[in-house]
C-alpha cells in the first residue's frame, strides 16, 4: 500500500480497468505522450498503447459523441475533458444522448462511459480555468455527477464510475490534487457510487460538502471542536444522484444543517439540498438551513479567486450562527 | 566573455538538438545573425545571435543535444560597438538565472496555474452512505412550534406529542404550558429536595445524585488535592449584588496570571493540557441533585455579557432545559456552595479538570483598615488545585488575582 | 505562387430520370432480383410514407417527417450495407430503416409518441432517431473507433441533411475520421431545404461533398434520386472502410417534395414551379421505367405491389393503433440500469396519478 495523491489514485484507477478490462478506452485532449495536462494519464499510453490511450483532436464536443457512440457499440470509452471551463461543447452530447440513450431505446442501447473534467478554483489559473458548474449536470435526468474529496476516494469511485453501466460525469477537485496523500490499495476495489461518505461524526450541527471544499469543511470542524462544537460532515461525493437518507439521518441527530459548496449560489446543489431537508426533514429542523458558497458573480479571476470561495471563516462564522438559532 | 544559454524555444521544452551552426569559433557576428539551428520537440527553430561580436566557443556540435539552460555560446563582446550594450531581455528578465537553469525544469503537473503539492497524509475515516436508521431521533417538531416552546422556554422533549409521525405540536405545546401552571402553583414557594423513598428503605441512587457518586469517587481516587482559602474584601463594590458575574470574571483573572490551573490533567500519559478558552461550569444544587452548566468562552466576554449568560444559564436551569452538550466540555469549575452556610470547603474537581474554585457565605467582617477597624463584607474564597500537575505556588497567584480583581470597585 | 492543394469533386449518376441507363452502368445493376427487391422497398416506403402523413392528419399520430422523395437515397444506402454494419440515422430514413428490419409499427410507435419505437427488433445495434442536426455523425464514428478497436469488420454509416452539414458536430466528425482512418461513411441527404432556409443560404460551397477535403478524405456527389448510384457508391465507400482506408461523404442530391413536418407549411417560403419541376425528377419514376423497359415490371405486376404495400401498411397501422400505452412507470424504468433509490418515491408519485386514459383527467 502506498500513499498516494488524488491524482495518482486516478491514474491507479484507470490503468487497473485499462489491464483488466479490454474495453476500456481512455480518449482525450493530450492524454497519450503527455499524460493529460494534469498528469492524471500519466504513463498510461507508454504502458496499454496508443490504441487504448488516445489523443484526440482538439474537439470536445467530439470528444463526448465519440464515447457515446463508442459506449453504445460495447465499449467502456473514459473521456478527459481539460477543465471544466471547456466542458460546455458536450452538455449537447451528454444531455441529447448519454443520458437518454438508455431510456429512448428502452435499453437495447446504453452508455456506459465517463467524462472526466478537473473542476474548481484555487490554483491560479487563467480566465475559464476555475468554474464549479456541476449543477448544470446533475439537473440532466439519466447521468450520475461523482466528486471525490480524497485519493481513496478518487480510486474507489473512479472504478465504480467506469464500471458503472450509465454515464458518469466524473470532476475532479482540482485544487486538492496534490494537496496531501492517503494510504491506497491498488486492490481494484470499487466504492458504492451513489451514497454519501460521513468524514466526521458530531451531533451539534450537520455540514454537507463535496470535493475541495471538504479540506476548507474539515478544517473549520476542527476549529469549532476547540470550542466544544461538535460537527458532523458529510462528503457528498455523489452529486446526482442524492443520498438524502444519510443527510436527513444527519440532520435528525443534529437538527441543524449548513451546506458548503464552491459553485454560485443560485440553483446550486446546495439548493436542492435544501429543498429536500426542507421538505423531508423539516420537523427535525431547529433552525434555518444555512449555504456557505460562492457567489452569485462570474468566478473572479486568481487575485481574487479566493475571496469568491468559502473560507474557513466564513464557514465557522455560519455555523456559529447556525448554533445561536 | 558572456555566455548564451539555451533558451526555452518553446513552452518548457527541456532541450533541443543541435542541427547546424551557422558560425564558427573566431567569426564575428552581428545582432540577430543566422546563428544555430536547433530542433526541439515541437519544431526546428532558427536561433540568431543576440550579440554583437566574436565567437569564443560553441559550446555543442551538430548532432548534440543540448539542455535548456545550458551554455550554448561563449562571446567576446565589442568594447562599444553598436549592439553591445543591447542584451537580450532575455537575460535581463532572468537576473537569477544560474546553475539550476541547467537542470531539466520539474513537472508542475499543470498547464496553467499552480496546482498545490504536499507530502502530508490524510488520515480519514469515512463512512460510506449512514445506514436507513431514521425514525429514531430526537424530537420532532415544526421550526414555528420550536420558536413558541424556545420563547417559552420549554423542553420539547418533555411535551407529550400527539401530531404524526410523532410530531409535538402547536397544540401539544399549549397543552404542556397549562399543565406546567397548574403544577407551578403549589410549588411557589421554596421546597424541601423531594424523598424518592420511605426513610430507613434503601434507595439507589439515580440521576445527577448517582452521577455525583461516580464522579466524587473518581475524582478521590485520582486527584492529589490541595486547597487553599483566603478572603476577597468586596467593601468597594458599586454593585453590591452582582456576585456570580464577578466571580466569574475573576477566574478569568485568575486563569490569565496563571494558566496551569485551566486545563486537563491526562494521568495515563502524565500529560497536560492547557488552555486558552475558559469554559467554566457552574455547580447550581437543585432539588434533584447538582447539575453543572457550562458557561463558554467567559475569557471573551464583557462583565455585561456575563451577567446575560448568567441569566440564561440560571433561568435554563430553572426551567430545566440545559442541554446534555452545555454540561460537558468545560475547563474549571465554581461552586458557590455558600449560599445557605458554610465559609470554607475542600471542592473536589471532576478529573481531568485540575481545578475548582469554592465561594462560602458572604459575611461582613471586622477588618483593618489603614491602622483602624471597620466592617467589610468579603466573599470566603476555597480553591482546589489537583497537586499532581498544579504547583501550590501557581494555585497561590491564582488566587491572589482572583482576589485582586474581586476587589475592584467595578 | 504555386498550387499546393487542388481538388475535384466527381459527379455519379447511372440512371437518368427517363430510367435510360448510361454505359458505365455497375455490375449491381445485373442482378435483376435485387433491383426489384430496391424498387419493392421505395415504393413500400411510399405508400407508408402516405399512410403515415395521412393518420398526422386524422389526429391518429404525432408530428410526423415525410421522407417524400427521398426513397431511392435511403434504400439505396441501406442495401449496400452488411446487416452487422450500424446505422446511424436522422429522423427520416425509413427506406433505410425498413431495408435494414425496423418494423414500421416501430417508425409509428416513434412519432406516435412511445419510445418502444425506438427499441428496434431488428438491427440491434443501429442507433435510434436523432432528433438534435448531425449530433449522430459522431456517434458513427465514435461506433467506427469501436470496430477499428476490437478489429471487427464492420462500418458504420451516419445520415444528415443539408442543413447539418453546417452543425460543428459534423466537421468534427470527419475530422477525426480522417485522422484516425475510421471505417464509416457519412452520407448528406441534400434536399435543398432545411425547414425554410435552401441551400445557397445555409453554404457558399458549391458541393457538400467538397467539405469531405478538409477532413483529408474523399467526397463525392451522386444523384440521389438514382438508388443504383446509391448503393454503387456506398458499397465502394463501405469496402474501403473495411479494408482499413478510412471514412467517405457522399452527397446524395435529392429534393424533399413533402413540407419538413406535417406540422410545417412549405408553401409559406417555396414555389410550386420548383416543386413540380423536383417533381419529375423524383426516384420512383425513373426505376419503374428502367424495370419495365428491361421487362422485369408491367402495370399488372406494379398494381400488385401498390396493393400489397398497402396491406402490409395497414397491417402495421393495426398493430401500432392496438399497442396499449407503455405502463407510466415505465418513464423511470431505463433511466438508469439501477433505479436510484430517490427516484423510486417519484415513480410511486407517477404511478398514483398515472392515467390509462388520454390527457389528464
Amino acid at each position: 500500500m502506498a500513499d498516494v495523491s488524488l491524482i495518482d489514485a486516478l491514474t491507479m484507477a484507470m490503468a487497473w480497468e485499462l489491464e483488466h478490462d479490454p474495453r476500456v478506452i481512455v480518449l482525450g485532449e493530450d492524454v497519450g505522450v503527455n499524460g493529460g495536462v494534469f498528469r492524471a494519464t500519466a504513463g498510461l499510453q507508454k504502458r496499454f498503447g496508443a490504441e487504448r490511450v488516445q489523443d484526440t483532436p482538439l474537439a470536445e464536443g467530439m470528444i463526448a459523441g465519440v464515447s457515446i457512440g463508442m459506449a453504445a457499440q460495447g465499449m467502456r470509452p473514459v473521456a478527459e475533458i481539460q477543465f471544466m471551463g471547456f466542458i460546455y461543447p458536450t452538455v449537447d452530447q451528454m444531455i441529447s444522448h448519454a443520458g437518454r440513450m438508455r431510456n429512448r431505446t428502452r435499453g437495447r442501447l446504453h452508455c456506459p462511459m465517463v467524462l472526466r473534467a478537473p473542476y474548481g478554483g484555487g490554483i491560479h489559473a487563467p480566465e475559464h480555468h476555475s468554474e464549479s458548474t456541476e449543477a448544470f449536470f446533475a439537473h440532466m435526468p439519466g447521468i450520475r455527477v461523482v466528486i471525490p474529496s480524497s485519493p481513496a476516494r478518487a480510486y474507489g469511485l473512479l472504478l465504480a464510475a467506469i464500471r458503472n453501466p450509465d454515464p458518469v460525469v466524473f470532476l475532479e477537485p482540482k485544487r486538492i490534487y496534490r494537496l496531501n496523500k492517503q494510504s491506497v490499495e491498488d486492490n481494484g476495489k470499487e466504492l458504492p457510487l451513489d451514497v454519501c461518505y460521513t468524514l466526521r461524526e458530531g451531533s451539534d450541527v450537520t455540514l454537507v460538502t463535496w470535493g475541495a471544499m471538504t479540506y476548507e469543511t474539515l478544517k473549520a470542524a476542527d476549529q469549532l471542536a476547540k470550542s466544544g462544537i461538535s460537527c458532523e460532515v458529510i462528503d457528498l461525493a455523489s452529486i446526482s444522484p442524492i443520498d438524502y437518507e444519510t443527510i436527513l439521518e444527519s440532520v435528525e441527530k443534529t437538527g441543524r444543517l449548513v451546506i458548503i459548496h464552491e459553485a454560485a449560489r443560485t440553483a446550486g446543489v446546495g439548493a436542492e439540498i435544501a429543498a429536500i431537508v426542507a421538505e423531508k426533514g423539516m420537523y427535525d429542523l431547529r433552525g434555518p438551513i444555512r449555504r456557505v458558497t460562492g457567489y452569485d458573480v462570474v468566478m473572479p479571476l486568481f487575485r481574487r479567486e479566493m475571496d469568491y470561495m468559502p473560507s474557513v471563516a466564513k464557514i465557522t462564522d455560519t455555523i456559529r450562527e447556525s448554533l445561536n438559532d | 566573455m558572456t555566455t548564451f544559454k539555451l533558451p526555452d524555444l518553446g513552452e518548457g521544452l527541456p532541450e533541443a538538438e543541435i542541427v547546424a551552426w551557422h558560425v564558427a569559433e573566431g567569426d564575428r557576428v552581428n545582432t540577430d545573425d543566422l546563428l544555430v539551428s536547433v530542433e526541439t520537440a515541437k519544431a526546428v527553430v532558427e536561433v540568431p545571435s543576440p550579440y554583437t561580436g566574436i565567437i569564443a566557443r560553441l559550446h555543442a556540435k551538430a548532432g548534440d543535444v543540448v539542455e535548456t539552460g545550458a551554455p550554448l555560446v561563449d562571446f567576446d563582446e565589442d568594447s562599444g560597438g553598436e549592439s553591445a550594450g543591447a542584451k537580450p531581455a532575455q537575460e535581463e528578465s532572468r537576473p537569477a538565472a544560474g546553475d539550476e537553469e541547467t537542470q531539466p525544469r520539474s513537472d508542475a503537473g499543470t498547464v496553467v496555474g499552480n496546482v498545490m503539492s504536499g507530502d502530508d497524509v490524510l488520515q480519514e475515516t469515512a463512512i460510506a452512505g449512514g445506514g436507513r436508521r431514521r425514525g429514531r431521533g430526537r424530537v420532532k417538531a415544526a421550526p414555528a412550534v420550536r420558536a413558541e416552546a424556545k420563547r417559552q422556554g420549554i423542553d420539547l422533549a418533555e411535551v407529550t406529542p400527539s401530531g404524526k409521525n410523532g410530531q409535538v405540536t402547536q397544540a401539544d405545546l399549549e397543552q404542556f404550558q397549562q399543565q406546567s401552571q397548574q403544577r407551578a402553583r403549589p410549588a411557589a414557594r421554596p421546597k424541601a429536595p423531594k424523598q424518592a423513598a420511605a426513610p430507613g428503605q434503601s434507595e439507589p441512587l439515580r440521576g445527577p445524585r448517582r452521577a455525583m457518586a461516580q464522579s466524587m469517587t473518581r475524582s478521590r481516587d485520582e486527584v492529589a488535592l490541595c486547597t487553599l482559602f483566603d478572603d476577597a474584601d468586596i467593601h468597594e463594590w458599586v454593585n453590591k449584588r452582582d456576585f456570580t458575574p464577578r466571580i466569574l470574571r475573576s477566574v478569568v483573572a485568575g486563569c490569565a496570571a496563571e494558566p496551569a490551573l485551566n486545563g486537563f490533567y491526562d494521568a495515563e500519559n502524565v500529560s497536560r493540557q492547557l488552555e486558552s478558552r475558559v469554559d467554566i461550569a457552574m455547580a447550581v444544587d437543585t432539588g434533584e441533585g447538582l447539575i453543572v452548566p457550562v458557561i463558554r468562552g467567559v475569557e471573551q466576554r464583557s462583565l455585561d455579557d456575563i451577567r446575560t449568560a448568567v441569566a440564561e444559564m440560571k433561568e435554563a436551569t430553572l426551567n430545566r432545559t440545559v442541554a446534555p452538550q452545555d454540561m460537558v466540555n468545560y475547563t474549571i469549575t465554581v461552586s458557590n456552595f455558600g449560599m445557605l452556610a458554610g465559609r470554607y470547603a475542600t471542592p473536589l474537581m471532576v478529573p481531568p479538570t485540575v481545578a475548582i474554585v469554592g465561594t462560602g457565605k458572604l459575611q461582613h467582617d471586622v477588618v483593618a483598615v489603614m491602622g483602624g477597624i471597620e466592617v467589610h463584607r468579603r466573599i470566603p474564597l476555597s480553591l482546589s488545585f489537583d497537586h499532581r500537575c498544579v504547583t501550590g505556588g501557581e494555585a497561590a497567584r491564582f488566587l491572589a488575582a482572583m482576589i485582586e480583581d474581586l476587589e475592584k470597585p467595578q | 505562387m504555386e498550387t499546393i492543394a487542388d481538388f475535384e469533386i466527381q459527379y455519379s449518376q447511372f440512371l437518368d430520370p427517363e430510367g435510360k441507363a448510361s454505359p458505365d452502368i455497375p455490375e449491381l445493376a445485373r442482378n435483376t432480383d435485387e433491383l426489384v427487391n430496391m424498387y419493392r422497398h421505395m415504393t413500400e416506403t411510399r405508400v407508408f410514407d402516405t399512410k403515415a402523413v395521412n393518420l398526422q392528419r386524422t389526429g391518429k399520430l404525432g408530428t410526423y417527417a415525410s421522407c417524400l422523395g427521398h426513397e431511392a437515397t435511403h434504400v439505396g444506402l441501406a442495401a449496400a450495407m452488411h446487416e452487422d454494419d450500424v446505422l446511424a440515422p436522422s429522423y427520416r430514413e425509413y427506406g433505410a430503416m425498413f431495408y435494414r428490419g425496423v418494423r414500421m409499427s416501430e417508425v409509428l410507435l416513434y412519432w406516435g409518441g412511445d419510445e418502444r419505437g425506438s427499441d428496434f427488433q431488428g438491427p440491434k445495434n443501429d442507433f435510434p432517431f436523432c432528433v438534435p442536426i448531425a449530433t449522430q455523425t459522431l456517434h458513427a464514428a465514435g461506433a467506427a473507433m469501436a470496430f477499428q478497436l476490437r478489429g471487427e469488420s464492420r462500418c458504420a454509416v451516419s445520415v444528415n441533411g443539408d442543413g447539418g452539414t453546417s452543425e460543428g458536430a459534423f466537421y468534427e466528425a470527419m475530422n477525426i475520421a480522417g485522422a484516425r482512418k475510421l471505417p464509416v461513411v457519412f452520407i448528406v441527404v441534400n434536399n435543398k431545404w432545411a425547414i425554410s432556409v435552401p441551400i445557397e443560404l445555409q453554404t457558399a460551397s458549391k458541393t457538400l461533398a467538397q467539405k469531405a477535403v478538409a477532413a483529408g478524405i474523399p467526397g463525392i456527389q451522386v444523384d440521389g434520386n438514382d438508388v443504383i448510384a446509391v448503393r454503387h457508391w456506398v458499397e465502394r465507400a463501405l469496402a474501403r472502410g473495411r479494408k482499413g482506408d478510412g471514412a467517405t461523404l457522399i452527397e446524395a442530391v435529392t429534393y424533399r417534395l413533402s413540407d419538413h413536418t406535417t406540422a410545417d407549411d412549405a408553401s409559406r417560403y417555396r414555389k410550386k414551379e420548383e416543386v413540380e419541376a423536383a417533381r419529375k425528377l423524383e426516384p420512383l419514376i425513373r426505376m419503374r421505367k428502367y424495370l419495365t423497359s428491361l421487362g422485369l415490371w408491367d402495370d399488372e405486376k406494379e398494381k400488385q405491389l401498390l396493393e400489397q404495400s398497402a396491406e402490409k401498411v395497414d397491417q402495421a397501422v393495426q398493430q401500432y393503433l392496438n399497442t396499449p400505452k407503455a405502463p407510466v412507470e415505465s418513464m423511470f424504468d431505463y433511466m438508469y440500469a439501477e433505479l436510484p433509490e430517490f427516484l423510486e418515491e417519484q415513480r410511486e408519485h407517477a404511478m398514483h396519478y398515472g392515467s390509462d386514459g388520454e390527457g389528464h383527467g
